[in-house]
């Protein structure tokens, strides 16, 4: 396939698709449909249309779940959505998570002391202020 | 930190079962999923366990757009529905133009086609998992007359419960799928007794 030497390349194109027949994107694919989706975007970048172009053209012919990743609108942006809101979820959930298990561990009470001590200390301390 | 504190065990207790229920409930859905997920994915066999115990399943609903016309079917582009061909014979074929099998297959049906279309029966292709344009192509270099639907989302190939291409059904004229042949169709002869069998209305 030629062309300038920062032109579009197949696989380019190929990883934002999924191969209909094996299920895993199109540049890592080998079985016949995909050889002849590569074929199909070799032509269409030899032919000058763009990335996008070549894309929506093969949604036309596969429909959306072609694409391998979901698209940013609409109800597919759940799939983007609903990994961030996990994550930022989760991270702030560390510090509550944190505070919870060291007052479960009793960190956080001063050690207790024996009743006769507390009053030796009482004393003492009552002295030395006199 | 000094280890000093004795941990709450009633409290202890509590959250660990809590934390067992959360985690059961969890595992739980991931399973239902996952079942949901296979038996969507086509990997259910009722089509051929009816037809293993002598009955007739239904043909599933299915709408797509016209590759080629033919009788009974709207002009190219334009939406067909199985449903549309009620009273007719269907033998309906799921094909790829990558597909090796199906190039040695597609004479045999256009020979069942050329034989059997006066007598209400249509021959009707389903191309699946291909480009319109590599469909047609076929089509010509394998002088095929039968119309064919084109199906570029899945939908034949999972409604009709197919692993693979090329897969044949033969449809009778209320509707009930009579035969299914996962595989090549080897010979006219394969398909013609049921052929004759679903016209004469048994």
């Amino acid at each position: 396939m030629a062309g300038p030497a920062l032109s579009l390349t197949v696989n380019e194109v190929a990883r934002e698709v999924r191969c209909p027949t094996c299920n895993t994107p199109l540049d890592v694919s080998n079985s016949p449909a995909a050889d002849r989706m590569k074929l199909f975007i070799a032509d269409r970048i030899a032919n000058g249309d763009d990335k996008q172009e070549i894309i929506d053209a093969l949604v036309v012919e596969f429909g959306r779940g072609v694409l391998a990743t979901p698209p940013k609108s609409g109800f597919d942006l759940v799939a983007w959505i609903v990994p961030i809101v996990l994550v930022v979820g989760g991270l702030a959930a560390i510090p509550f998570a944190t505070r919870a298990w060291a007052r479960r561990r009793g960190g956080a009470s001063a050690p207790e002391i024996a009743p006769e001590d507390a009053a030796r200390l009482d004393e003492e301390l009552r002295r030395r202020d006199a | 930190m000094p280890p000093t504190a004795d941990p709450d065990e009633a409290g202890g207790d509590r959250r660990r079962l809590i934390g067992l229920i959360v985690g059961a409930v969890a595992a739980a859905l991931i399973v239902v999923l996952l079942v949901v997920g296979l038996m969507n994915r086509g990997m259910s066999t009722t089509i051929d366990d009816a037809l293993e115990t002598g009955s007739r399943p239904p043909t599933p609903a299915l709408t797509l757009p016209v590759l080629v016309s033919g009788p009974g079917l709207p002009p190219v582009g334009q939406d067909a529905s199985l449903s549309d061909l009620k009273g007719t014979v269907v033998v309906l074929n799921l094909w790829a133009s990558w597909c090796d099998p199906c190039k040695e297959e597609s004479p045999v049906l256009e020979r069942l086609w050329r034989a059997n279309r006066d007598r209400g029966v249509v021959v009707l292709g389903v191309d699946i998992q291909d480009l319109s344009s590599d469909a047609l192509a076929f089509i010509r270099e394998y002088g095929l007359t039968y119309p064919s639907l084109r199906d570029g989302t899945d939908d034949a190939k999972s409604a009709l419960e197919a692993t693979g291409v090329p897969e044949t059904y033969v449809i009778d004229r209320t509707g009930r799928i009579a035969l299914h042949v996962a595989g090549p169709v080897g010979s006219a002869a394969q398909l013609q007794g049921t052929i004759n069998r679903v016209l004469a209305g048994k």
